[in-house]
């Protein structure tokens, strides 16, 4: 599911080392938040720092021009006592910059010492900070530093950011200590510990940097806080109101009723300015928190345009279908030479339909040249490409492949479950009821997509831990896609029903009220196998069922799955990495490599015969349990990434057979042309349309027999 | 329950911190602050009430500081918090104790419908990404950084004043003897309303950004999928997964906001000349009333842990995962 | 050691580490009834495992998620304390408390962990890493020239060469396999005796474990370490260890050869396990005549079974199973295969 990371093949071209500290700041400073956010807050520093000399008059200075609104001379006009708001707003940003730093240093460091200190040790030491800064954290802060303010000797600008440093560093703490605990847990904190390095060691050199984020978000907030703190102390009267910052003008306004008299530009300059501040630390703390987690990171990949201008709204949970265009894919242009191409055979699809052998009537599910990518235009990375499946009533038909092969993108990309930025770019997702015309599900409409999942289609996903959801009873959940598929159902029929359920997969029925998290992991897969069968689907997608779960339990949910589909005769796509189970659990294989089908063949065929180099490989990855030790050969180098796919053949850097078109052309799937003799059964389908117990394979070393339809 | 019996126990060691504070930081004050307020009083002080001032600054030097801590405590327990004294000679307790139900009133009503707002916008931000709804966002964090008071500020020279709707200050009209009558209650809301709309503006825009945060993180959930895989309308996937479990993190932030919210609101108070806390601390402040302003302190803390602790038993209530068993 | 590869060859190479009776039980916040009892629950881990390792010799550990494996390379590499049991280096009691003694200990036993995603610090370089780990060990040299020239050769020990291609990249710039490489090589850096490898291969892609395997088994030979291989995957025991010994629920529950462990299972947890494990020659539908014993879930640790940890699964329980713990017993089919199965004491008893 996860676009892959950056993999780099030992054979991809290298590029120069970048940082991820360097990376970082570059991606910070490209994020349109974070930069007018810093270029703000530059201006604020400026003025802090030349502020009270560029100001054109003492801002104490009384003169003869009272209360008067803006005017060349006295661009924000002036105070009761003819003083110049202008000069007074830029004097009084030294002591509000300077306040907010100072107070953001003290509490940042504070709550890094407390924060990270209890958070690494463990025990009671820990444990008693940790209670420390709860406790200061729900003390009201305000109320909190007015007595401490008032009751201080001298209330100067440092105290006043002493105090206020003093009694915010509990939020920081808080957020740092859940990070630490989090940290320390890592693997490797834990490595650098068996490694033998010191304790002081790892907070500084392994802790501290990743925490650097978090701390800089921390920082900011405590800056806002201090900022606000201030001028709300001045304001109130609490402080030194004869030396002058935005609150001491605030404060000057209210006491002199400044309100009343309308002498509105008295404190809009000075509230304007807070509000400019503070939004800009607000913008640069976003900039943060995007750069810390991605998903929160631009709304742009929500709506997004092609290159023809069109706009696409990515919505979670109908993944949209770009237009039929199809793109120029030199795979597809090849098939044009071999075979059909996918918009020639969507037309023709009613006569070939026809014609086609009795084979083809028992296809449920059928996909045609599925195109699936993330992003649009040239940014796309195209997860999986011209793929043709065809899933019969009543078989397994298992996929397999590495971590990246695309299986998941796949599976979610065919029921439009893909989340944004996914895309399906094209082909047809055919689904052939049991009476009546297929229908192509990528073009439903949202309500027709909504009435189709679960009743003809449900889904196991990759990790039952999180399929279900905690907050909900497994009843509710049972029985709420009952409700929503037939809303005349009554409480106590749907209940029996959900009852029923968890009965077919062996659970007992006092588990019904039971949440998620009181069942053991095999129980919620097997909850989830249950609540897939509830509409008495036609197909079963499973996505790495099983996993998560021991072998044991593996095999007790496989055997009981086998049982279901006998008793109930639906159809499973069974996806998992590992080979070994598929060749022994379903009845046909296809094996993805890069995107692509790769390999396709009846599962006793492709175990004894894999013609694939790569299909070949992942056989002798598996060592065997039984039988004479064989010799394993694995396969060299490392996946490809979708990025920077290799040409040709994607997996010819690493293939040991590889030779002189590999690099260059890719390969099409299709029935080689010497087993094409074998097996031929009189049918003469092309591409991977064809079935049967056929092999089809997309590999130079096996070139498929050209003929047209 | 143990749970709940473990946070019980944490209030009441943070309501003891806070009443300890309180204890100390009158004796922070260097010189004898008691003199000078005898001094400001010109003499209108009885004996009893300058002794008890002594008593507060922790300035009775025959008693030992231990003492003068389980007397204060003591003195607390039965609800006496000192003489005021601005309003000499009423009792601290007397004086919070008129003020302190306007202040309830507004923080308790703003924060729920505040909360509810800002909920309900942060889910349909969330969800609807890349619509118009996004605009509240960046709107929202500008009007979250200006200061509560200002914004106070300019509501009253832009919505009060001569024949408007709205009153530019107090929290009924003065004429009116408070009961619970309609003429009464509705002055009340009158007042109360543009008071209540400054904090709400303020103080919304923190939870529908964090609601928003965590409905596109709960949205990419696996479970949320398979409410959509499992064909359920799309309001109630919404609702019900996504939201549902994204509101957690809320309240327990609601919690946490709680504490400035009460900030914001006694400025807003002093703005609009509100009789609650803030108007009261903001003349205690200015008048160097400490007892008072200790006072208020007090109250304003316990409220907050109070408030803090029905958060607590609500995030109990929505995530079944605190509840156990037995 | 040079005067161990002369002495005449003994029937078992050398024993480096041994476990005795390694106990690790974690403290668990009591709640509900049980905060009245007065005996402290505890989440027993392990419980007596006993192990050893030995010179040039895989040795693996099998065993479900859960089972204590993890736990017990953590002990071995004081990682956490024991509860009970003692560790010997070479014979000598290992303590490892305090920070110089736990850094000699390190210098000699090193741990290798399950997910080279995880286990490699994102911010550092591969430099950085590998640095630390002779640094630290004292292995560094004097010079500059010494130091890289001891990190070109722990990168190419694991076969990552050229290794100026991969001294400066950062752990995301590398792939899964040339992850697990890196640190290993960290392991290496220490110069230890023993390798304790944590699944070092279950997050790696299928195609590229072999690699690592390889790799491992190539050191084990070329600088005669002792391995301890963790694995839920008992095939791959089989293909890589010389020694099995499978977990259950924190015991040991039976050991051996490799090969007579996965070829003739005594105890039925690993019959039940090996039945359990995916096997191509199986094809579908040839599932029916194995052994049905497939229910159950393993047990609490909090509250284990009495008796035999397995009797509320095994198909075998009797009622001597319910109430005694059986000790480990020999089969006697191979030398040191044993079990700790009451089937095995009867059989004993004519
Ligand atoms: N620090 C700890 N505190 C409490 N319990 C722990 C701790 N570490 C491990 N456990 C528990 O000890 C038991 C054994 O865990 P361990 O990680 O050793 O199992 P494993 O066999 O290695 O599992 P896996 O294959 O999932 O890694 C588990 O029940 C686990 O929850
Ligand atoms: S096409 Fe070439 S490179 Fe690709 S698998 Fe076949 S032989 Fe290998
Ligand atoms: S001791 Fe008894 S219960 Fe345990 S495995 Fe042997 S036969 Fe089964
Ligand atoms: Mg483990």
């Amino acid at each position: 599911m996860a676009v892959p990371t950056t993999e780099l093949a030992a054979t991809a071209p290298q590029p120069a080392p970048v940082s991820p500290g360097r990376r970082r700041r570059l991606r910070f400073a490209a994020n349109p938040k974070a930069a007018t956010g810093l270029v703000i807050l530059g201006g604020f520093v400026l003025l802090a720092i030349i502020g009270p000399w560029i100001a054109p008059h003492d801002p104490s200075l009384r003169g003869t021009d009272l209360l008067q609104p803006p005017s060349a001379a006295h661009w924000f006009g002036t105070t009761h006592l003819g003083q110049d708001i202008f000069s007074q707003v830029l004097a009084g940003t030294r002591s509000v910059v300077v306040v907010g730093f100072v107070a953001g240093i003290v509490s940042t460091a504070l709550s890094i010492l407390v924060g990270v200190t209890s958070g690494y040790l463990s025990g009671a030491g820990g444990e008693s900070l940790s209670a420390l800064s709860n406790v200061f954290l729900v003390i009201p802060a305000l109320p909190l530093i007015v007595i401490i303010a008032s009751a201080l000797p001298g209330t100067d600008n440092l105290t006043i950011a002493l105090v206020i440093g003093l009694t915010s560093w509990a939020w920081g703490a808080r957020v740092l200590r859940a990070q630490t605990l989090s940290l320390r847990r890592r693997d490797y904190v834990q490595a650098a510990r068996a490694t033998g390095e010191s304790t002081w060691r790892i907070i500084l050199f392994e802790i501290m940097p990743n925490l650097a984020a978090v701390i800089a978000s921390g920082f900011i907030s405590t800056v806002i806080f201090a900022v606000t703190s201030e001028i709300t102390l001045a304001f109130i009267g609490v402080g030194d109101t004869s030396t002058w910052n935005w609150g001491t003008i605030l404060f000057w306004a209210q006491s002199q009723q400044a309100l009343a008299q309308g002498a509105w530009w008295w404190f809009v300059p000075a509230g304007l300015a807070i509000a400019l501040l503070g939004t800009a630390l607000s913008l640069v703390n976003f900039g943060i928190d995007e750069l810390v987690s991605p998903r929160l990171r631009g709304n742009g990949g929500t709506t997004a345009r092609t290159e023809d201008g069109h706009r696409v709204r990515m919505r979670v949970g109908f993944t949209p279908v770009l237009g039929s265009g199809r793109k120029d894919d030199p795979a597809r242009r090849q098939r044009g030479s071999t075979a059909a191409s996918v918009s020639e055979r969507g037309a023709d699809h009613a006569r070939s339909r026809a014609s086609r052998p009795a084979v083809r009537d028992d296809a449920v599910l059928e996909i045609r040249g599925l195109d699936v990518d993330y992003g649009l235009g040239d940014a796309a990375v195209h997860a999986v490409r011209d793929v043709h499946l065809t899933l019969r009533r009543g078989e397994v038909l298992g996929l397999a492949g590495e971590s990246g092969s695309g299986k998941s993108t796949l599976a979610y990309g065919l029921t439009r479950l893909l989340p944004p930025p996914g895309v399906v770019a094209g082909g047809e997702v055919l689904y052939h009821p049991e009476r009546g015309e297929p229908v192509d599900v990528l073009r439903m409409s949202p309500a027709q997509l909504r009435r189709f999942r679960w009743a003809e289609t449900a889904i196991v996903f990759q990790g039952a831990m999180n399929s279900l959801n905690p907050v909900h009873k497994v009843s509710t959940q049972l029985m709420d896609v009952i409700k929503a598929h037939d809303p005349t159902s009554s409480r106590a029929d749907r209940r029996d029903r959900a009852r029923e359920l968890l009965a077919l997969v062996g659970i007992a029925e006092d588990r019904l009220d039971s949440y998620p998290h009181q069942l053991s992991g095999g129980m919620r897969q097997r909850v989830m196998i249950g609540m897939a069968l509830a509409l008495q689907p036609r197909v079963v997608i499973m996505d790495e069922p099983t996993t998560a779960l021991d072998v044991v339990i593996q095999r007790q949910i496989l055997r009981q799955l086998t049982e279901l589909r006998e008793r109930l005769g639906f159809s499973v796509l069974f996806i998992t990495h590992d080979l070994s189970l598929l060749v022994e659990f379903s009845d046909r294989i296809a094996v993805m490599y890069g995107g692509r089908i790769v390999e396709q063949a009846a599962s006793a065929d492709l175990y004894r015969r894999a013609l694939h180099p790569y299909s070949d490989g992942l056989l002798h990855s598996f060592p065997a349990l039984r039988g004479p030790r064989r010799e394993l050969t694995g396969i060299p180098g490392s996946p490809p990434d979708l990025r920077a796919m290799p040409t040709g053949c994607a997996f010819h850097p690493r293939c040991p057979r590889a030779f002189e078109p590999c690099a260059q052309r890719v390969p099409v799937l299709g029935m080689p042309r010497a087993r094409q003799g074998e097996d031929r059964a009189g049918d003469d389908r092309a591409g991977n349309d064809r079935a049967g117990g056929d092999h089809a394979v997309a590999c130079w070393l096996h070139p498929v027999q050209d003929t047209r339809f | 329950m143990s749970y709940l019996l473990k946070r019980i126990a944490f209030y009441l060691f943070t309501a003891w911190a806070a009443i300890t504070i309180n204890f100390f930081v009158p004796r922070l004050i260097p010189g004898d602050p008691v003199q000078a307020l005898i001094t400001k009083a010109r003499g209108q002080l009885t004996a009893e009430a300058v002794q008890s001032l002594y008593v507060l600054f922790g300035l009775d030097s025959e008693a030992s500081l231990l003492d003068q801590y389980v007397r204060y405590l003591g003195q607390l327990l039965r609800g006496d918090l000192g003489l005021s004294f601005t309003f000499f000679p009423s009792p601290v307790a007397e004086v919070i104790g008129d003020s302190l139900p306007w202040t309830l009133g507004l923080v308790g009503i703003t924060t729920v419908v505040g909360f509810l707002i800002g909920t309900g916008l942060g889910t349909v931000a969330g969800w609807r990404r890349g619509s118009w709804v996004d605009l509240v966002i960046p709107v929202t964090t500008f009007l979250s950084s200006i200061p509560y008071f200002w914004l106070g500020l300019i509501a009253i020279t832009l919505l009060t004043g001569p024949g408007s709707f709205f009153p530019a200050s107090g929290a009924h009209d003065t004429g009116l003897v408070p009961s619970w009558d309609w003429e009464f209650v509705g002055s009340v809301l009158q007042h109360g309303l543009l008071p209540a709309a400054t904090i709400l503006i303020s103080c919304m825009s923190g939870w529908i950004l964090s609601m928003r945060n965590m409905m596109v993180t709960v949205a990419a959930e696996d479970y949320v999928t398979v409410a959509h895989a499992k064909g359920l309308s799309e309001r109630r996937v919404m609702v019900s997964y996504a939201a549902r479990n994204a509101l957690l993190p809320n309240v327990s932030g609601l919690a946490l906001s709680l504490g400035f919210i009460v900030g914001g609101t006694l400025l807003v108070e002093i703005v609009f000349s509100y009789p609650g806390l803030g108007l009261q601390l903001f003349q205690a402040v200015g008048a160097k009333d400490y007892p008072l302003m200790q006072g208020i302190f007090l109250i304003i803390t316990l409220s907050v842990l109070l408030a803090n602790f029905l958060a607590d038993v609500a995030y109990l209530v929505l995530d079944p995962r605190t509840r156990r068993e037995g | 050691m040079s005067a161990g590869s002369a002495r005449p060859a003994a029937p078992a190479p050398e024993v480096v580490l041994a476990a005795d009776g390694l106990t690790k039980h974690f403290p668990v916040r009591a709640r509900g009834r049980a905060l009245l009892s007065r005996t402290r629950p505890s989440l027993r881990a392990v419980d007596d495992v006993s192990l050893t390792l030995r010179r040039g010799q895989v040795t693996a550990l099998v065993g479900e998620s859960g089972s204590g494996k993890s736990t017990v390379a953590r002990l071995l590499a004081q990682l956490h304390q024991q509860t009970a049991g003692s560790i010997r280096l070479h014979g000598e009691p290992v303590s490892a408390r305090g920070g110089r003694r736990f850094r000699a200990y390190s210098r000699r036993v090193q741990l290798i962990f399950q997910d080279p995603f995880a286990s490699l610090n994102p911010v550092h370089t591969v430099r950085y890493h590998l640095t630390r780990a002779l640094k630290i060990h004292g292995r560094a040299g004097e010079s500059r020239k010494d130091l890289e020239d001891a990190l070109a050769d722990l990168l190419t020990r694991v076969r990552l060469t050229p290794p100026e291609r991969y001294l400066d990249k950062f752990p995301h710039e590398l792939s899964g396999g040339q992850r697990q490489r890196v640190a290993i090589a960290r392991a290496l850096g220490a110069d230890p005796e023993v390798l304790l490898a944590d699944e070092p291969v279950s997050m790696l892609d299928v195609s590229i474990r072999l690699g690592v395997l390889n790799l491992l088994r190539d050191l084990k030979e070329r600088l005669h370490l002792a391995i301890l291989y963790i694995t839920h995957d008992i095939a791959s025991a089989r293909y890589f260890a010389d020694d099995t010994v499978v977990m259950y629920a924190g015991q040991v529950v039976e050991g051996g050869d490799s090969e007579t462990v996965t070829q003739r299972p005594a105890h039925p947890y690993t019959q039940l396990l090996i039945d359990s494990a995916p096997d191509p020659d199986r094809l579908a539908g040839a599932d029916s005549g194995t052994r049905e014993a497939g229910t159950g879930e393993p047990p609490s640790l909090i509250t284990p079974p009495p008796g035999c940890r397995f009797h509320p699964r095994c198909p075998h329980a009797m009622a001597r199973c319910r109430t005694e713990a059986p000790p480990p017993l020999a089969i006697g089919d191979s030398p040191g295969h044993f079990a700790a199965c009451w089937l095995y004491d009867e059989a004993r008893q004519p």
